[in-house]
């Protein structure tokens, strides 16, 4: 028995240290005084002072943080009627057609938004960018808000309906908060999926759009600073912020039950 | 909540409704002198917006899908000469362009665009070695030929020590003129030559590596490279930054080298083709021309930048290379489908061969 607990112990602690060692090493080097950025030479805040000087980068954050706002606000919405649509009418081609962008491979999605915004004459810039991210998150919101459902008790909603509920009611007080934590999860997934990618991003930007991806791609070409280790771990801290906010606002949010 | 979205969807469209006199560059990153942008948009009254690329690949696949927006474009000459087969580019009015004449002819008029129809000389660099000053001197090894990074003779002395670009084009290039053949050469009985040189060396080589070198080499860990001019020139002056014990030379090839022109190109759905000519014009001026070199310690095309360019820049033969050495570099063409296969295949081979 004891003999067992060690070993998942250790088993467990090592996965941790896989996910977590090299998230902590970004941060530490954060702070490391030497542009190289290969050996740890001293500790310096000088990383974050350049960073908050320059303008490129912090208008690449901003286009970031607000493309994958927008993006996973609306996505969420979509994705959650989705997600309900897919759970009530069981269809084949439903899933198929919300599903889709998620198996599609990243450059072939990019490119053919591309051609689409062409064909429109639509102008590309941020916009494009975040009606893109949206089409691409939809899936991934579907199919959690879809588990979600699965598991979730249908003699509730039949209860609700008993007692006079209107279809919108049964689900605004009944079905909404019961799959909150897919809903808040997947508008998390959507967030974190929006905010770091590049391929699609890459394509379907406009003439002087730049997000934070495209910004530190273009820049490893001349050697990549600690600047991006301190952009990355400010990240880190706002992403950890929402997770904590999001079960700070509701304590059952998060979790299954 | 669709309030909230409408409110971020119009706060969308608000922030590009902004858009006043804009000049759109889509550049290589860090490829032009902030003090020059300054200037530009004094001259202009416009403002300088870049959006980078790093690899023409990228700039001609999102081209060719239709993307437009941008004004000006920096790509390399072959990407000028796929650009220019797409019918992507715009006519170059060249009677806008009295600065034309600042630049060297020898790089005017070439096969990629013939007279200059659509694209100007913008800056250059060159492929060649970059090396640890410190260690090869210890071990006397030359840094003016190729044999240092192909003949096990030398080799075995930095065994492990070295890494040649990742890129079939490159390296075929390097090991083509240390043969003697020109690096456009598409002979396959020349190409099987310089695959079997090419695979006598690999046991002696770190890795072939095109994206760490710079580090590998300020670090100390690699001490001699087969690298772009501008990646060593940087890697100097980390090193120097970081108070190395070393420094991180250049070393031009006696047999000759890969030369990259970057070229200034108007697209075909130019927003401000007015701002770009003005903009060409003004980059054909030597003093701002100067200052990329003396940033980035690229290569220049124009004479009159000459007399504004840091002195130590100016000496080294790596980046001004004397007129024999400047006559044996060569620009790379693009190869037809049927060689394309050729190298992919003689490229694999070596990659996978150990």
């Amino acid at each position: 028995m004891r003999k067992r607990r060690v070993g998942l112990w250790t088993a467990a602690l090592a996965g941790y240290a896989f996910l977590y060692v090299p998230l902590v090493i970004v941060i530490a080097y954060s702070f490391n005084n030497s542009r190289l950025n290969a050996e740890w030479v001293g500790f310096t805040l000088d990383w974050y002072r350049t960073l908050f000087h320059d303008q490129d980068m912090l208008l690449a954050a901003g286009n970031s943080l607000a493309i994958a706002l927008v993006a996973s606000l609306v996505s969420t919405v979509l994705g959650t009627a989705a997600g309900v649509a897919m759970y009530r009418y069981p269809s084949k081609l439903l899933s198929v057609l919300v599903l889709a962008p998620i198996a599609i491979p990243e450059i072939l999605m990019g490119v053919s938004l591309l051609i689409f915004f062409v064909l429109l004459n639509f102008t590309l810039g941020l916009a494009s960018v975040a009606l893109a991210h949206i089409a691409f998150c939809i899936g991934f919101v579907a199919i959690v808000v879809r588990a979600r459902l699965a598991g979730m008790d249908e003699t509730l909603t039949e209860a609700a309906r008993d007692c006079g509920a209107s279809p919108w009611n049964t689900f605004r007080y009944i079905t909404l908060p019961l799959i909150m934590p897919g809903v808040i999860a997947g508008a998390l997934m959507a967030f974190t999926l929006s905010i770091d990618d590049f391929v699609i991003t890459f394509f379907t930007a406009g003439a002087g759009t730049v997000t934070l991806p495209l910004q530190i791609y273009s820049m490893i070409k001349i050697a990549v600073t600690p600047e991006v280790n301190a952009v990355s771990s400010l990240l880190m801290l706002l992403t950890l912020a929402l997770i904590i906010i999001a079960s700070k606002i509701s304590p059952t949010l998060l979790r299954s039950e | 909540m669709s309030r909230i979205i409408a409110l971020l969807a119009s706060l969308l469209f608000s922030v590009q409704a902004l858009a006043k006199d804009e000049f759109h560059l889509y550049n290589w990153n860090n490829y032009i002198a902030p003090e020059t942008i300054k200037r530009f948009e004094d001259f202009c009254k416009c403002q300088v917006v870049q959006t980078y690329y790093s690899d023409n690949e990228e700039l001609l696949a999102k081209l060719a899908a239709g993307a437009k927006g941008y004004d000006m474009l920096v790509p390399t000459s072959n990407a000028v000469q796929a650009l220019i087969k797409g019918g992507q580019l715009k006519p170059v009015d060249k009677s806008q362009l009295p600065n034309l004449n600042n630049i060297n002819p020898i790089y005017l008029n070439t096969p990629f665009d013939p007279g200059n129809k659509y694209s100007v000389p913008y800056a250059m660099s060159t492929t060649i070695i970059g090396y640890n000053d410190q260690k090869m001197k210890e071990l006397g090894l030359p840094t003016d030929t190729w044999a240092v990074i192909f003949d096990p003779k030398y080799l075995e002395k930095v065994k492990g020590r070295v890494t040649v670009l990742d890129s079939s084009s490159e390296l075929f290039a390097a090991a083509l003129k240390y043969l003697g053949y020109s690096a456009n050469d598409v002979d396959p009985k020349h190409w099987d030559e310089a695959a079997a040189l090419i695979k006598k060396a690999k046991p002696y080589w770190a890795a072939f590596n095109a994206s760490s070198y710079i580090k590998e080499l300020t670090v100390g860990n690699i001490w001699l490279v087969h690298g772009y001019s501008n990646d060593i020139f940087q890697a100097n002056l980390d090193a120097k930054a970081a108070g190395r014990p070393f420094q991180i030379l250049q070393g031009m090839p006696k047999e000759g080298a890969v030369l990259a022109v970057d070229n200034m190109v108007i697209h075909k759905d130019a927003p401000r083709p007015d701002l770009a000519l003005k903009f060409m014009n003004f980059m054909l001026e030597g003093k701002n021309s100067s200052e990329l070199t003396n940033l980035i310690g690229s290569g220049n095309p124009n004479v009159d930048a000459v007399k504004y360019i840091k002195p130590e820049i100016l000496k080294n033969p790596a980046i001004f290379p004397d007129k024999a050495v400047e006559a044996k570099l060569e620009q790379l063409k693009d190869l037809t489908g049927p060689q394309r296969r050729l190298r992919n295949k003689l490229w694999t081979e070596i990659k996978a061969g150990r």
